[in-house]
């Protein structure tokens, strides 16, 4: 008992979050993250590093099969819960530790699952007619390829048939696979799927939607586009996929600071600091610049402005920048390998929270 | 006190090298994540537990599969880089002592980091899952980069040892430190020890863009194996880069035994120290600088060590 506790307890200490966003509250996503933050937890990467599922907001149905997959997914021990108020943040993850540490209550959860993996929902583009949704990305029972119903010998391990090929940008025959990005997806816009034809691991075609809330935000959920927070969440998002955790928390850490001081000269200073480092970083330069790309898919210059707006802008900003409009999208992204598509959508200036509230929720 | 040779001790002081290893590992993973918690805004004492509250929580935490996953090349992937690193300790001696002074020593550990290609691509391939796939196809890239730069630079200190025997290379750094006349193939070795870990800048193969890339569907003691790994292999590589270039177990005060683990976690932390300032490198930038301007470098290196050797004999 006393081994089994002590264990208990050191795995919880060093917990780890999936954190899933609903358009219009970004500010309660970030009480999240400064509570994880406090208490040592992290985010997860993916709903197999997860030991608990945290949905900010209140979703509409749409949300509700894409969440339950992904809560699917999560090994044990687990425990899942919704923050629908920034304020309720720290309550939250308190109650997620007493459950994630419940020795007894994850047992019972883990005799009641069955030990099969679940077949997942099909992911190709002209799936997305039916109802339900897509789940996390990394789902492999999302990879169906081309159907083709005349191909009855065709060999199904497991049920679903070998990607087909086809010919690429450069002519080469490449494995065609279907790869829905999101809902649920770490330093990804809040519910925008993104439905790429990938081949190889070059995008072919996308197809952009954003999923909606079940109702409007409260206000003062959300962080207002275009102020100060909101310039350095997008930063500390950039930061993060360009794989700087140091300078990605430090930025999320000012943003959290603006938030609760918006006019502190300690944070200005800070701020200050910040920028002259990430300016002085030639290999994220190196890393992360665009080459030859039209203005506003260089993800190095929309990050260095991002960081400037926050600066610029001590009080609330007259304009906020001008926004990517969904249909943009996948032109932006098409001929674009995969990982350099979750680097440009976050640089592209996309509120999804602006676009749920308009209603031009699909291109 | 430098000794002029390595003896060979029996295989039976494996599990003993074993432990050096994942000791001298575990320290460098609670240093990392000591820093860490200094960014968090935390106090830098709560990092130090943090690798052991990663460990617990993986132990209890269940594995998992995928449909349809390659289980068997899947788990080989999964525990392979942890062999691997043990593997390439077996020819580094600790102080006097070594498992094995094979006669094509550095051979044999530059054989160790390319059996680590297959093994990261192994662990993308065996789970059946888009992510993981592709993360696995970019380590091979990045691997493309770096494999001939590393196998140039570990060609430097044989050149000027005049010998492939990991003994030799130590007895010939006598009187001064390879790193000092081949401090190129020294950096050059550095990054590719770095990058063959799949570890801090050089992580392309599991990072956040790849939502987790090769990790994304492990979980349980088959993601802690991949994460020891890592660790593993970067401590491996130090260790070997300590006795390649900076002298092994020579040094003043202590015992050659203890001056090696010393060396090793000095190198071992500046790694860590500068990773914290490094974004993440894209193997497809990396492809370029590597064969363009990194290749060249480290070629010229071993010519200026081939005239001095000439010179000298």
């Amino acid at each position: 008992m006393g081994l089994n506790d002590l264990l208990a307890r050191s795995a919880v200490a060093r917990a780890s979050v999936l954190v899933v966003e609903v358009p219009g509250w970004s500010r309660a996503r970030c009480a999240v993250e400064a509570g994880m933050r406090r208490r040592g937890w992290r985010p997860a990467l993916s709903p197999a590093d997860a030991d608990a599922l945290v949905v900010v907001g209140e979703a509409a149905e749409r949300w509700r099969a894409a969440v339950d997959l992904v809560w699917e997914q999560l090994p044990g021990p687990r425990a899942r819960a919704t923050v629908t108020a920034a304020v309720d943040a720290a309550a939250t993850l308190d109650g997620l530790h007493a459950e994630l540490a419940d020795d007894t209550r994850q047992r019972r959860d883990a005799a009641a699952r069955s030990t099969e993996p679940a077949m997942g929902t099909q992911a190709g583009v002209n799936a997305q007619a039916q109802d339900g949704d897509r789940g996390e990305d990394s789902d492999p029972d999302m990879d169906p390829g081309d159907m083709h119903p005349g191909d009855m010998d065709m060999p199904m391990p497991g049920g679903i048939p070998l990607a087909g090929g086809a010919e690429d940008r450069d002519g080469l025959q490449m494995d065609v696979l279907h790869v829905p990005l999101g809902p649920v997806l770490p330093a990804w816009p809040a519910g925008l799927v993104l439905r790429c034809t990938v081949s190889g691991d070059v995008v072919t075609q996308a197809e952009a939607e954003v999923l909606p809330a079940a109702g409007p935000a409260p206000l003062g959920e959300g962080l207002i586009h275009g102020s100060p927070p909101e310039r350095l969440d997008r930063a500390a998002r950039l930061l993060l996929l360009a794989g700087w955790g140091d300078a990605a928390v430090a930025a999320a850490r000012l943003r959290d600071e603006l938030l609760d001081a918006p006019d502190s000269t300690a944070g200005v200073r800070a701020l200050d600091r910040l920028i002259r480092r990430v300016g002085r970083s030639r290999s994220l330069r190196w890393s992360i610049a665009g080459r030859g790309h039209a203005s506003g898919a260089d993800a190095y210059a929309q990050l260095l402005e991002a960081l400037r707006g926050a600066r610029a802008a001590p009080a609330r900003s007259s304009t906020p920048p001008a926004l990517t409009p969904l249909d943009r999208l996948p032109e932006l992204v098409a001929g674009r390998q995969l990982s350099s598509v979750r680097l440009l959508v976050a640089a592209a200036e996309l509120d999804t929270a602006t676009l749920v509230r308009a209603g031009t929720v699909h291109p | 006190m430098t000794e002029p040779t390595v003896t060979q001790v029996s295989a039976a002081w494996a599990p003993f090298a074993a432990a050096v290893l994942l000791g001298v590992a575990a320290a460098g993973a609670m240093l990392d994540r000591a820093l860490a918690a200094r960014t968090d805004g935390r106090p830098w004492q709560s990092g130090l537990t943090t690798p052991w509250g990663e460990t617990a929580r993986l132990l209890r935490q269940r594995r998992r599969t995928t449909l349809v996953a390659d289980v068997p090349l899947w788990r080989i992937g999964g525990a392979g880089l942890l062999v691997v690193a043990m593997l390439m300790v077996v020819v580094i001696p600790l102080g006097r002592w070594t498992i094995d002074d094979l006669p094509v020593g550095i051979a044999w550990f530059n054989a160790m980091d390319v059996i680590v290609w297959a093994v990261v691509w192994l662990a993308g391939w065996g789970a059946n899952s888009a992510h993981s796939l592709m993360a696995g196809y970019r380590f091979l890239a990045q691997a493309l980069a770096y494999e001939l730069p590393l196998m140039f630079a570990l060609t430097a200190p044989t050149v000027g040892a005049g010998s492939l025997r990991v003994g030799d290379v130590v007895a010939a750094q006598h009187g001064l430190w390879f790193v000092v006349w081949m401090p190129v193939a020294f950096l050059v070795y550095c990054a590719a020890v770095v990058a063959f870990s799949v570890w801090g800048p050089f992580a392309a193969a599991s990072g956040v863009p790849e939502a987790g890339g090769v990790l994304a569907e492990l979980s349980g003691i088959d993601r802690w194996l991949v994460l020891a790994g890592r660790w593993a292999l970067l401590t491996a590589g130090a260790a070997f880069g300590t006795t390649l270039f900076l002298g092994g177990g020579a040094g003043p005060l202590l015992p050659g035994w203890l001056w090696v683990p010393v060396k090793t976690t000095a190198l071992l932390a500046a790694f860590i120290v500068l990773r914290r300032r490094t974004p993440t490198v894209r193997p497809e930038r990396f492809i370029e600088i590597a064969w363009l301007v990194v290749l060249p470098l480290v070629l010229l290196q071993v010519l200026v060590v081939s005239i001095v050797v000439v010179g000298r004999s």
